[in-house]
């Protein structure tokens, strides 16, 4: 729940850059969801959006399905949510063990210069639980998260953590540009996902590397 | 072949379902649309496929691309009205990212289908399509609907972009 005194969003990424294995994937949002964290954290196994936004939960759901073995953390804003609050019913529905959902709540568009959301003082964790996630909780210190963040990699999922952070309204420079090619190309080969081959070259198949 | 076939009448639905079980789809991503409801339980109850039921197309269309990214090839299962509703997905992430996926679409409000609540998305769906950039076909009915299906996935995959193929009522209703 939003409430004074939060963090702000770096001191939740970086408890999460220390608490995270090689193997976990990272999705994250639009605006310095994505920004930040590849400035803190880059690695293969992230998957950026600079945009569509409201669809990295959806996204990260499939990709939690198709990647059984893998942990999948998905950093989604509370405006991106309420884009699309119906994908928690599907997460619900679906229950992927390995789906832990980073929720910031900051009770504005930040990415959008702080415009304010329809409703800022939603209780998410409270909505997941309805919705059918297997466990949900509301952060509000980075104290707090880093134990949260420690027991949701363990225990099965869906997990929502929903983090009580202070608005980010300036965009961070990421340290590259975060071209969307080549974030889909560096993550596949990360996961070693399988590739197409051409008809040109008697393929017209998904071939594993 | 899971299908009842009436003398020498190719079964549709059946051959589309083989279809993708020859291409190895392991997963359909849909929203529902009455000519597509009973494929979808024949999916659901098929041991190589899962189906996963969303709560609105752009949704899905994000679902399909995250289980590709994960390695996965899904497909999309949605009524024409969805093609309206998917737009900024389908132009900021599927097109984005160059998602190559396969979308097979009933056609509703065609003059197959002429109820007056679906005839206005009829109206525009092609035209929607060819705004969004994206490659679309319309399945001819006097080819067998299997090979259709495997050259919509294939263009889809050799172009690296979604590719959009419009079905008639026989070609989907069970």
């Amino acid at each position: 729940m939003v409430n004074a005194n939060r963090p702000v969003r770096a001191d939740y990424y970086h408890v999460l850059a220390e608490c995270l294995t090689e193997e976990t994937l990272v999705v994250t949002a639009l605006g310095n969801a994505s920004y930040l964290w590849a400035k803190i954290q880059d690695r293969p196994k992230n998957f950026y959006f600079e945009d569509a936004m409201g669809l990295a939960l959806p996204l990260a759901l499939g990709l939690a399905v198709a990647q059984p073995k893998r942990k999948v953390v998905v950093v989604e804003g509370d405006g991106g949510l309420l884009m699309h609050l119906g994908v928690l019913v599907t997460v619900g529905a679906v229950a992927p063990k390995n789906l832990t959902v980073l929720l910031i709540q900051n009770g504005v568009h930040a990415a959008s210069g702080g415009q304010a959301l329809t409703n800022a003082n939603l209780d998410f964790a409270e909505i997941g639980r309805t919705m059918g996630l297997a466990h949900t909780e509301n952060i509000a210190s980075a104290v707090s998260f880093r134990k949260a963040i420690a027991a949701s990699l363990k225990r099965p999922g869906p997990s929502m953590l929903v983090l009580a952070t202070e608005p980010d309204l300036k965009a961070v420079m990421p340290p590259m540009p975060l071209d969307p090619m080549r974030t889909k190309q560096r993550f596949s080969e990360a996961i070693g996902a399988p590739r197409y081959v051409s008809t040109f070259f008697g393929g017209g198949k998904l071939v594993t590397p | 072949m899971t299908a009842r076939k009436i003398a020498g009448e190719p079964h549709r639905p059946s051959d589309l379902l083989d279809a993708l079980r020859g291409l190895g789809v392991q997963m359909a991503v849909s929203v529902p649309d009455s000519w597509l409801g009973e494929i979808l339980i024949r999916i659901d109850q098929d041991p190589a496929m899962s189906l996963i039921r969303a709560t609105h197309e752009e949704e899905a269309l994000a679902i399909a691309c995250g289980a590709r990214l994960g390695g996965l090839r899904p497909v999309l299962m949605i009524q024409n009205v969805g093609l309206l509703t998917i737009g900024a997905g389908m132009v900021s992430l599927a097109m984005r990212f160059q998602f190559p996926l396969l979308i097979l679409a009933s056609y509703r409000g065609t003059k197959e289908d002429a109820i007056f609540y679906h005839i206005p998305k009829a109206r525009v769906t092609e035209p929607v399509l060819r705004g969004y950039g994206l490659s679309h076909a319309l399945a001819d009915p006097k080819r067998p609907i299997g090979e259709q299906v495997v050259q919509a996935a294939t263009y889809a995959e050799e172009s690296s972009n979604p590719f959009v193929l419009l079905l008639s009522k026989a070609d989907v209703q069970w």
